[in-house]
């Protein structure tokens, strides 16, 4: 489904080579996970095979289709659809609530039903265990529970692939735990998940983990 | 069912409250400017057209100690009366080098029961005259005799005649509008003035003495040949009606209050140039710190799928929104500064000062508002374009 070819990246006046000549592939109903220390490029490489960073050198196919040569709305397209992302740091729109953050990017883009899509985000914050906060404001969340909103803003649309960077780091085992089982319920219902980590738990879930410096 | 659409418009736009209350504030001082600006230079600038079309004679003969009243007359039509013998405009029609010539005779302070206020009365000769007629605003249907009249613009009549003094009298035409106390006189034929004069006395009017005697007026307006001295033909008036009489020069008037406007104008236009920069200048700052700070939400809904186009459009759309309230609020206080004290900016600047009718005044406005549009637009295009350009995973970094 998702299959990398000879990544390369270096940032603009940066002599260093952050990435260098990575290939990586992913097949429908896999769990990835990528470690590594930190500095070694994960996020890079996460948001590269996300589609938001163009790399130097290589191509990102999705279906077989390069992301980067894709026009502007063929590419919102796949964000919209089919690949969710959730970036290492939270980020959301502060006078808008939690269920208005997760659902309100969606309404006019998609030909999704507000209360559907509504009804979609509070069961699963319900499952995260947060549905109780669905109308409070982003600044009112811990970090944790911020991480939890964003993972589920990044699965509202169902995307047949989801890209998470550090989804569980920060939060106590317990809570890793609850994302780390949510993502393997997730690809066990036929999706895929791209995480990078530096927690050791995610060993337990992913069908495959592979160290950033040797790929 | 189709999928209701949601409008976070006004939502969005509180999200930046700050900024966008400084971008508002910045816009609302740019239109006062703006209509300001335009109404005030464009008000001297009817005014002393108009003026210039009163002011079409080389020389104005006045009684001798009348000058003043006579140039305040011309300039603000301040109400006045100063009278000559009527046998010196004979003498001083035959002077050589005179190319027009023609006699006026005012009346002022006439309580008439056509108006609530006095009216100025102004005979004059429609053969021979040439400096009431270029600022008739609307066209003679039928001549000007001795029973009907032309009116300022002030002066109302609902069925096409006024009553002076128990008598009827049709209205053949209206003077343009100057924006002085000339806008409420009364313009008639020479012949009605011995009847208007009875009239006025049997309904109890107190007339002068001299407003008594029968052969009065009160100036001569003379155009001089273009090869003769206009000094010549003052001297000339000396000699022939000796020494009772004081010269306006209502051209000279015209050609200084020109240059004074031309520099009052070239004032407005730099301090509005310059405070307009100023004001553009501000805007660019704060639209660029606007996208600056707006950078991440861009990133963010672009990983959720939005596409730049519809970024750049609701980016656009809230920009437009603001300017358009502060455009038109701005165009309000401006017009309640401006409208009201028009005239008081007028005489502070001592020039003739005629506002433009509501019309036209809409008409700027609507100009302005799109003006300030295209600015705010021009200032912020290229923000916003670069915000909605940059790859989403490093704006989103920026965050940390
Ligand atoms: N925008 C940027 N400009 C220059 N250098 C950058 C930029 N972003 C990242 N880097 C550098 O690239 C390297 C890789 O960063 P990256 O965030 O991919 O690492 P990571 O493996 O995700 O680290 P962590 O585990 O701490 O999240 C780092 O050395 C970082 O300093
Ligand atoms: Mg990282």
């Amino acid at each position: 489904m998702l299959s990398a070819e000879k990544i390369s990246k270096r940032y603009n006046n940066n002599r260093r080579q952050i990435l260098d000549s990575i290939d990586l592939t992913l097949d429908e109903g896999e769990f990835v996970a990528i470690m590594g220390e930190s500095g070694s490029g994960k996020s890079t490489l996460l948001a590269i095979l996300a589609g938001i960073l163009l790399p130097e050198e290589g191509q990102v196919l999705f279906d077989g289709k390069d992301l980067y040569s894709l026009s502007d709305a063929e590419l919102s397209e796949v964000h919209r659809k089919k690949i969710g992302y959730v970036p290492q740091s939270n980020f959301f729109l502060k006078n808008y609530t939690i269920l208005e953050n997760i659902v309100e990017p969606f309404v006019n883009t998609n030909d999704a039903d507000p209360e559907e899509l509504s009804e979609k985000a509070l069961a699963h914050l319900d499952r995260l265990g947060i549905k109780d906060l669905a109308d409070r404001y982003p600044h009112e969340l811990s970090g944790g529970e911020q991480k939890r909103v964003a993972l589920v803003r990044a699965l509202l649309t169902d995307p047949r692939l989801l890209i998470a960077d550090e989804p569980t780091t920060g939060l106590d085992s317990e809570t890793g735990k609850i994302i780390l089982q949510y993502l393997s319920d997730y690809v066990a219902s036929g999706h895929s998940v791209l995480v990078a980590t530096h927690d050791e738990h995610v060993k337990e879930y992913a069908g495959r983990v592979l160290d950033i410096t040797k790929i | 069912m189709k999928p209701r659409r949601r409008n976070n418009l006004f939502k969005d736009i509180r999200r930046h409250a700050f900024y966008n209350a400084c971008l508002l504030a910045t816009i609302i001082l740019l239109s006062i400017m703006l209509l300001a600006g335009t109404i005030v230079s464009t008000s001297l600038r009817t005014g002393m057209g108009n003026m210039q079309k009163r002011l079409g004679a080389d020389i104005m003969l006045v009684p001798k100690g009348s000058k003043e009243k006579a140039e305040n007359m011309l300039l603000e039509g301040s109400r006045s009366a100063f009278y000559f013998d009527a046998s010196v405009y004979e003498q001083v029609s035959g002077i050589e080098g005179i190319s027009e010539v023609t006699s006026q005779c005012f009346l002022k302070s006439l309580a008439a029961d056509c108006c609530s206020s006095e009216v100025q009365i102004v005979f004059f000769d429609p053969v021979s005259d040439f400096v009431v007629a270029p600022w008739i605003e609307t066209e003679y249907k039928t001549g000007l005799s001795g029973d009907s009249v032309i009116v300022g613009s002030d002066i109302a009549s609902e069925d096409g005649t006024i009553k002076l003094f128990g008598q009827e009298y049709p209205v053949v035409s209206k003077m343009a509008r100057t924006g002085t106390a000339l806008d409420s006189s009364v313009y008639f034929s020479t012949d009605a003035k011995e009847e208007l004069l009875k009239n006025a006395e049997e309904k109890g009017s107190f007339l002068t003495e001299d407003q008594k005697k029968s052969g009065i007026l009160s100036s001569i307006f003379i155009n001089v040949k273009g090869d003769h001295l206009v000094d010549g033909v003052i001297e000339a008036a000396h000699k022939s009606i000796g020494d009772i009489f004081d010269v306006v020069y209502p051209k000279k008037l015209h050609e200084s209050l020109a240059g004074s406007l031309l520099k009052i104008t070239g004032v407005i236009n730099i301090v509005s140039i310059s405070l307009g920069a100023f004001l553009v200048a501000i805007l660019l700052i704060i639209n660029s710190i606007i996208m600056r700070s707006r950078k991440q939400e861009v990133a963010l809904l672009r990983v959720l799928g939005h596409t730049k186009k519809r970024l750049i459009g609701k980016l656009i759309t809230e920009m437009g929104v603001i300017s358009l309230c502060g455009a038109v609020l701005g165009c309000g206080l401006g017009a309640l500064i401006v409208i009201p004290f028009g005239r008081l900016i007028g005489n502070s600047l001592n020039m003739p000062y005629l506002g433009p009718s509501a019309g036209n005044t809409l008409f700027q406005i609507l100009f302005i508002i799109l003006g300030v549009f295209l600015i705010v637009f021009l200032s912020s295009i290229f923000f916003i374009i670069h915000a909605t350009n940059i790859e989403p995973y490093l704006a989103l970094r920026r965050e940390e």
